[in-house]
């Protein structure tokens, strides 16, 4: 059922507004500030949330002559975001706030630090009601285009060049996504009655006219674009240095749904195109192994832990994209869900690497040890997040992942399901890893604790921070005992991706 | 025969815009690459115009506004801003002068040549098969090549954002040529962008220089780790 409902647009609108409040007048006060932040993020939340129930009815929202598009997975993505945006709002009241106390940072630099994020999720909620094929690259530019001064927040030299390095390679990865897109619609357009725009809805019903060189062409154009966006390897230049040097809750950010605006992407064009196009399934497959394992293995050699989470990402975001470059339901279906479970998982794991950074000071897995008693519910949340991300029972990416080797092996690339496995097995080495170093071990001849014999007392961190820890670290286990939670939402994204890719 | 007479125009501006592109690749002063950019997004807007005339499409004078607006005043007005506090000649590149330029349109021509003669392999319709279409479909491709090679082989940051620039261009021509009945808010936003991103790239290598000294990408990732 089609309905015109205001809600599409104003998804993205009302964040837009409070980012205006936060850019013109966040200097004022803290309450036009840091309250605007939280009140915008808040009802954005409660629009998506909204969005969500009416589209579990079997409702599709559109707006603009269907220009604005809101089905199940758009509105799967924006829940998303807006729930990660909520708990990222509320842990950067400690973290980030903290830095001008101490004087690292000058005051009005928050202004820019809320009004960023603010700007961001409403490009990202943008990106994912539109429906028109080229403003998906225009708004997926817009969401990489506010999130590069976030990268800089804290302008060292290394954070400016990681910020550098982040905005050119994926501007020139999306241009590369929008040439494809170009061949694509004016491919498309003359197999459309009266109409002079291609819709995403659309593609489904020319996907077979289309010449085939042109969607191979185009394909692969959009892969490197949108690839780039998402990290997939061996685009992903950008996105150790960008996690590495950006505060920890942009790095939650970056990781939790910035990457995952690409695979969003993806999976509006590439899985549309996959069913029809066996030699699309293969490339994206032997991307995605390749990918699978390289992050994972660059992951393991990491010393710091804020690398070590991004290579992770790398990885884990190649068994979201081989999952949706499938194109069937439990491929869809296992990517969506690995989507939406690596989005929790990583920020938790990021909040939490953000709590022992805060606490310590320290990055360096080498550099911290012993934290299980002196930080208990840390080092309880991080446990359960690396159990999640190794796809450990009865953790929420068992079952995601579980999906994702049955889904490939249904197509008959038992290679790529192997890879995707052994990749699991590494993974578990990474974490245990990590979390034997920091919480257990004690510190042998030459590591010391924080650089002095001493150390200054080390203390759990602030309620605001802790709560989004906790609330992740339950929906981890949540999301692995009882699946079902989440079914409704994913079977609903899952029906409407095949029922376009058939062209309705 | 004014469709025919258009049509050798718009060969000749193409002509013309990948000798402006060639010499805002090739210039080692700054300030003139801007200049040479401008007049390349001059010609572009030239091209887009001439478009507008064959296809008597409405939808085509935003491009040639907007193109004019962002690309021959915007960009060109924050390069040379830009340009004013860092260094005015560009870093030595890896390749000499004179070789470069040889190599280059070499290069260039014998891709363009490749591209206008195998089209139907990229030409998406069967309009795009025939001129001028059908060279300016192989110019953008070039452009789009050519900005590329730009940003992998320079170490100039400002010149990196002139390839970037230029590899915009060259997918925006690609568009005009492929999709003329785009909505208006749709070429708003596609322009809006390149500003947006070029602001950004140009004041964070400010700031490099600020703080470092430097504008040479190379340097600067090799600091690194």
């Amino acid at each position: 059922m089609v309905t015109d409902s205001i809600l599409a647009v104003l998804v993205f609108a009302v964040p837009l507004a409070f980012a205006l409040v936060i850019f013109l007048c966040g200097g004022i006060s803290r309450v036009l500030r840091e309250g605007a932040a939280l009140m915008g993020i808040g009802i954005t939340l409660a629009i998506s949330a909204l969005i969500a129930s009416r589209v579990l009815k079997g409702e599709v929202l559109t707006y603009w002559n269907l220009n604005f598009y809101v089905d199940g997975l758009s509105s799967l993505m924006e829940l998303l975001g807006s729930a990660m945006g909520f708990i990222i709002i509320v842990y950067s009241l400690s973290y980030v706030n903290h830095h001008p106390r101490l004087g690292d940072i000058p005051e009005r630099r928050l202004r820019l630090y809320y009004g960023l994020i603010l700007l961001f999720l409403s490009m990202m909620n943008w990106t994912c009601a539109t429906n028109n094929i080229i403003m998906l690259y225009v708004s997926l530019e817009a969401t990489t285009l506010a999130t590069a001064f976030l990268v800089t927040f804290y302008w060292r030299r290394e954070s400016i060049e990681a910020g550098y390095k982040y905005l050119l390679l994926v501007t020139v990865g999306v241009t590369f996504a929008l040439l494809g897109c170009v061949l694509i619609y004016s491919a498309g357009i003359p197999y459309l009655p009266r109409r002079n725009i291609l819709l995403l809805t659309e593609l489904g019903k020319v996907a077979g006219s289309i010449p085939h060189s042109i969607v191979l062409l185009a394909s692969s154009l959009i892969i490197v674009g949108f690839g780039t966006k998402a990290g997939l390897v061996p685009f992903h230049a950008w996105l150790p240095d960008a996690h590495a040097e950006a505060p920890i809750p942009v790095s939650a950010l970056l990781s939790g749904i910035v990457i995952k605006v690409g695979a969003y992407a993806l999976a509006r064009t590439i899985t549309i195109f996959a069913p029809r196009f066996p030699a699309i399934i293969l490339f994206v497959a032997i991307l995605c192994s390749f990918g699978m394992l390289v992050g994972m293995i660059m992951a393991l050699v990491q010393d710091d832990i804020k690398r070590m989470l991004a290579y992770s990402s790398v990885s884990q975001i190649a068994y979201v994209i081989e999952g949706l470059g499938l194109g069937s339901y439990l491929g869809i279906y296992g990517g969506l869900f690995q989507l939406t479970n690596h989005t929790i998982t990583k920020a938790l794991l990021f909040l939490t690497a953000g709590s022992l950074m805060f606490a310590t000071g320290e990055r360096k897995i080498s550099g911290l040890s012993q934290l299980r008693k002196r930080m208990p519910i840390t080092a309880f949340c991080f446990f359960v997040g690396a159990l999640s991300i190794s796809g450990m029972p009865p953790f929420n990416g068992f079952v995601s992942k579980f999906t994702i080797f049955l889904a490939v092996a249904e197509q008959g690339l038992l290679w790529a399901a192997v890879i995707a496995v052994i990749t699991g097995f590494l993974s578990v080495a990474c974490f245990a890893r990590a979390a034997y170093l920091l919480f257990w071990v004690t510190p042998a001849e030459g590591i010391t604790g924080t650089g002095s014999p001493q150390p200054p007392p080390i203390r759990e961190t602030p309620p605001t921070m802790l709560m989004g820890m906790i609330l992740l670290a339950a929906l981890c286990l949540l999301l692995g005992v009882y699946p079902q939670l989440v079914h409704p939402m994913l079977d609903s994204a899952t029906k409407i991706i095949l029922k376009l890719l058939t062209g309705l | 025969m004014a469709s025919h007479i258009t049509g050798n125009l718009v060969i000749t501006l193409i002509v013309a815009h990948l000798i402006a592109s060639i010499a805002a690749v090739e210039l080692r002063n700054l300030r003139a690459s801007t200049w040479a950019l401008c007049v390349q997004s001059l010609f572009l807007c030239a091209i887009f115009g001439a478009f507008a005339v064959i296809s008597r499409n409405a939808t085509l004078h935003w491009w040639v506004l907007s193109t004019f607006v962002t690309k021959v005043i915007v960009v060109p007005w924050m390069l040379l801003y830009y340009i004013k506090k860092l260094p005015k000649s560009e870093l030595k590149p890896i390749v000499g002068f004179a070789a470069s330029l040889i190599l280059l349109f070499l290069f260039l021509v014998i891709f363009y040549r490749f591209v206008h003669t195998y089209i139907e392999f990229v030409a998406p319709t069967p309009e795009a098969l025939v001129e001028p279409a059908r060279s300016s479909l192989a110019i953008a491709f070039t452009i789009f090549v050519l900005g590329l090679y730009v940003m992998v082989a320079r170490r100039d940051a400002v010149k990196i954002v002139i390839g970037l620039v230029l590899l915009e261009n060259g997918v925006h021509l690609s568009l005009v040529t492929l999709a003329p009945s785009l909505p208006e808010t749709t070429v708003f936003g596609i322009t809006t962008n390149v500003i947006v991103a070029a602001f950004l790239l140009l004041y964070l290598t400010e700031r490099v220089y600020r703080q470092l000294g430097t504008v040479d990408t190379v340097e600067l990732s090799q600091l690194k780790r």
